[in-house]
């Protein structure tokens, strides 16, 4: 995909903390996709999003929506991206009805059918205040939000998070059926099992950095876990790219031609995270 | 600029700015400083911005399809308008105060045309003090409206001396309407200045400050 194909490219996006450093995130999403950004805790997931939605300044590097860059076109652009956060709640006491008036007057692409289609498909009640929702209520008013002014590319920042199993399942339903629509998501999440039933594509951030860009059959793929009894056998170390203890004695990640004959199973995607978090230790 | 407007008065507009309007009544209360009428609005307006901290406004706003500098110009004109509305509610109560009570006041500036001027300068001071403080980390309300509050209270502090100890003031300006009109005239029309010049810095500068600041949302 080039900056001016893909629904949003990211080039070579830098931005420096003190104790943390962004650096060199570039990825480009393809259209009608799901794309799940993961990473642990303080691996750079918030201030990616953060920096491609110019909440944050970048060191360096260069976002484009469709081409199209924020600096100059920040009318544009935002009347085609939705950003919904789970840890964001606005206006908790005003009515949903109130929210929506506002935000409706702010659009020209306002579709007054759709607002009233995702109200009803999410059973939202335009009565109610965001104080009274649930929280995988408010993530849905915001997406019904998002989706009511046309968004094309919807971003997601940990929106399953804090959110009961049924709720989760829910909202990757609606994912989907987004995605059946034509449209880009991006997600950002710690919560890796949502990602492995929607996901097209994984981006792993890691300290900073992208450690992986796949599709996810590929990332899923490549692995494979062993379970050892005990201590790592000096042999099986030297293969894997990452170790780490359970009850009873270690599991190891290996790549899947490494691991031909030795018994190992596919692992789910927190194995795969959690162990390559551990690379360089094992 | 409207649409903003209209989503500060229908979604950030805090219950107690217009319980603090209604302090434009304490010009009814014989021998009482005045300007701190004007404080209250002061308090009003950190209200809102505590308020918008807490619902996460500027992540709102920034959602919507506009910049940074036109968000601050929305927040400071939703300010100046709640100010210009206490201004004229208080010209209001001095005008009932001088017909039914009697404009003399021992605590300050009397109810007169030359208090709504001062109110302006207030305003004007507060706003250049507050905004740009709090725009520069959006986080922090507190400590910036406590500067803006500070100057406040030196303004009015001096105001109230300046009725007894400058000459000028004593016989001329803290004097019931319509005495020396020409006089308190020019200081509204001085002080109606210093806030449109003082309202516009305030924007100028907090909308740049806001421009080049990080936000963790």
């Amino acid at each position: 995909m080039t900056g001016n194909d893909a629904p949003l490219f990211v080039r070579g996006l830098c931005k420096r903390y003190p104790g943390f450093a962004l650096r060199d995130v570039s990825f480009a999403l393809r259209p009608g996709t799901i794309t799940g950004l993961i990473g642990r805790n303080g691996a750079g997931k918030t201030t990616t999003l953060n920096s491609i939605l110019g909440f944050v300044h970048p060191d360096a590097g260069e976002v484009r929506f469709g081409g199209l860059d924020m600096a100059g076109n920040a009318r544009a652009v935002k009347q085609r991206l939705g950003f919904v956060s789970a840890g964001m709640t606005y206006y908790t006491r005003r009515k949903l009805r109130t929210i929506t008036d506002v935000t409706r007057s702010f659009y020209d692409t306002w579709d007054e059918a759709a607002y009233r289609r995702c109200m009803s498909r999410f059973g939202l009640d335009e009565d109610k205040t965001p104080a009274a929702l649930s929280n995988g209520m408010k993530i849905k008013y915001a997406l019904a939000l998002a989706l009511s002014h046309g968004a094309e590319l919807l971003i997601l920042d940990e929106p399953t998070s804090g959110l009961d199993p049924v709720s989760r399942e829910e909202l990757v339903e609606v994912f989907l059926s987004l995605r059946e629509e034509g449209k880009t998501l991006l997600f950002s999440t710690h919560i890796t099992g949502d990602l492995e039933k929607c996901a097209d594509r994984v981006i792993f951030l890691r300290r900073g950095a992208v450690a992986v860009d796949q599709p996810m059959d590929d990332f899923a793929g490549a692995y494979r876990l062993i379970r050892c009894p005990g201590e790592v056998p000096p042999a099986l170390r030297a293969l894997a790219l990452g170790t780490c203890a359970v009850r009873d004695g270690h599991t190891v990640l290996l790549r899947r031609e490494d691991a031909e004959g030795l018994g190992a199973r596919i692992p789910a995607l927190d194995e795969i995270m959690t162990h390559l978090e551990r690379e360089g230790e094992a | 600029m409207i649409l903003l407007l209209k989503k500060e008065f229908r979604l950030c507009l805090h219950p107690a700015a217009l319980v603090m309007l209604a302090t434009s009544a304490l010009l009814l209360v014989p021998n009482y400083p005045f300007g701190v009428s004007f404080f209250y609005m002061a308090l009003g307006i950190f209200f809102i911005c505590l308020d918008g901290r807490e619902n996460h406004d500027a992540a709102f706003t920034l959602a919507l399809p506009v910049s940074r500098r036109e968000a601050v110009r929305g927040r400071v004109l939703f300010g100046a308008c709640l100010e210009l509305m206490q201004l004229a509610l208080c010209a209001a109560f001095a005008a009932l105060r001088s017909r039914w009570i009697g404009a003399d006041n021992q605590a300050g500036m009397d109810g007169n045309l030359a208090l709504i001027g001062q109110g302006f300068l207030l305003f004007g001071v507060f706003n250049i003090v507050f905004f740009p403080a709090h725009y520069r980390d959006i986080g922090k309300v507190g400590v910036p409206f406590a500067l803006g509050a500070a100057a406040m209270f030196l303004l009015i502090t001096l105001d109230v001396v300046a009725t007894y100890a400058v000459p000028f003031v004593r016989d001329v300006l803290d004097t019931p309407d319509p005495a020396h009109l020409g006089a308190k005239l020019a200081c509204l029309a001085a002080g109606a200045a210093a806030w449109l010049i003082l309202t516009g810095a305030a924007i100028r500068i907090a909308a740049r400050r806001f421009e080049a600041l990080d936000l963790q949302l």
